[in-house]
């Protein structure tokens, strides 16, 4: 097989690249090794290869990839900002966010005295806020203070009258022996206009024994009540 | 992300030869890239294929942009030849030589026809196929052989011209 410096030149890179077939590596090392000029131009585009081949990657400075997520994403996010925070409140978890942050907001105005019906702004001044909410504080544990010892009372009083119910003999015991003659309902020594009436003080004077039995203390000023 | 904004950073400067160049450029490709994804389909190749093709398109854009302004750069660049054939010549460390070497590459690549120098860049460079090249250069198989052979000698003449020859 005959071999040019056209061939060589046209078929030097697939000669480097290892794509020539035996015959043609054979031709083209022959005329090579041969030729003048085509020497030189072989040898000085391998060596061209091996300064590319030792190139080596250059690393983009660290700034660029900020850049770059600046340039696609920011701007994408920066148009559809608007509508991608109106979908998100769509979600669930933000309507029950906001449904609580909505009540616990009422509750603390309620709670301050926020006139709900005739709102002014000066109701939402810290000042009144404060006020109200230091006179709503005592207000409620006041409230709360006597509810609790009223409660206490009530159950006391209820439990001992279940015991004097279960047990009489003691009833009978800690009841005064004050005045047995003497009917109740009549402090100016004259009959009861009325049977009913009778009842209802018999009825009154056998609680108010039960409470100076269980309350010794009131015990005096009860019977002293019940003689004039 | 990293990798694909290595390797386009790559060419890019490998291409231009300036690294503020080829950080505007690689971020202008990404931005394409970002605008134009819904046009990529995976049938006319690789993902990465495809975004070579984007940065190809660019720089061949920014060429022709900037051609006027090479023209008057280039008659400063004639200085430097001279420079570096005496300094070849003074470095005996063939790590030194090694580095100059590829600088001098470097600087040769960028005298090369943008047709030739685009393809020898996506071979020898970036380690492409020849049917890859094909694909992001829209030419012929044998056309981008003969761009490939074609631009390795014009650069290896580049290099004889500076002064630089096999040892």
């Amino acid at each position: 097989m005959t071999w040019t410096c056209e061939q060589t030149e046209a078929r030097l890179s697939d000669y480097l690249d290892g794509l020539l077939d035996a015959a043609e590596w054979t031709a083209f090392n022959q005329h090579v090794n041969t030729c003048a000029v085509c020497t030189p131009l072989v040898a000085s585009v391998a060596h061209t290869l091996g300064g590319l081949y030792a190139l080596e990657q250059v690393e983009p400075p660290p700034h660029l990839e900020t850049a770059i997520l600046l340039a696609t994403v920011g701007v994408a996010r920066k148009k559809y900002d608007f509508w991608a925070w109106l979908r998100s409140l769509q979600s669930p978890r933000f309507v029950y966010g906001a449904v609580s942050v909505a009540a616990t907001i009422a509750l603390l105005l309620t709670a301050t005295g926020f006139n709900w019906r005739k709102p002014k702004l000066a109701d939402l001044a810290p000042a009144t806020i404060y006020r109200r909410a230091d006179s709503n504080i005592h207000v409620f544990y006041g409230r709360s203070v006597k509810f609790v010892s009223d409660l206490r009372v009530v159950y006391e009083i209820q439990s001992r009258i279940n015991e004097g119910d279960q047990n009489p003999a003691i009833r009978e015991e800690t009841i005064p022996q004050s005045s047995p003659k003497k009917e109740p309902g009549r402090t100016d020594n004259t009959n009861p206009s009325a049977p009913k009436q009778q009842n209802r003080a018999n009825d009154i004077s056998r609680r108010l024994e039960v409470l100076a039995c269980e309350f010794p203390i009131l015990s005096g000023s009860l019977v002293d009540r019940r003689v004039p | 992300m990293r990798r694909h904004t290595r390797r386009i950073f790559n060419i890019c400067y490998r291409f231009t030869g300036n690294r503020t160049e080829a950080e505007d450029l690689t971020q202008d490709v990404f931005l394409r890239v970002y605008r134009t994804l819904a046009s990529y389909r995976s049938a006319h190749g690789g993902f990465a294929t495809w975004m070579t093709s984007v940065t190809r398109n660019l720089l061949i854009d920014h060429y022709r942009r900037t051609k006027r302004d090479r023209v008057t750069d280039s008659l400063d660049d004639a200085m430097p030849v001279v420079e570096n054939k005496e300094s070849v010549a003074r470095r005996p460390d063939e790590q030194a030589l090694l580095g100059e070497l590829s600088g001098q590459v470097q600087s040769a690549l960028t005298r090369l026809s943008p047709e030739l120098r685009e393809a020898v860049i996506l071979r020898d460079l970036q380690q492409l196929e020849y049917i890859e090249i094909q694909r992001v250069l829209e030419v012929p198989e044998g056309t981008v052989k003969s761009r490939i052979n074609r631009g390795r000698i014009e650069l290896a003449r580049i290099l004889q011209q500076m002064g630089v020859r096999p040892a």
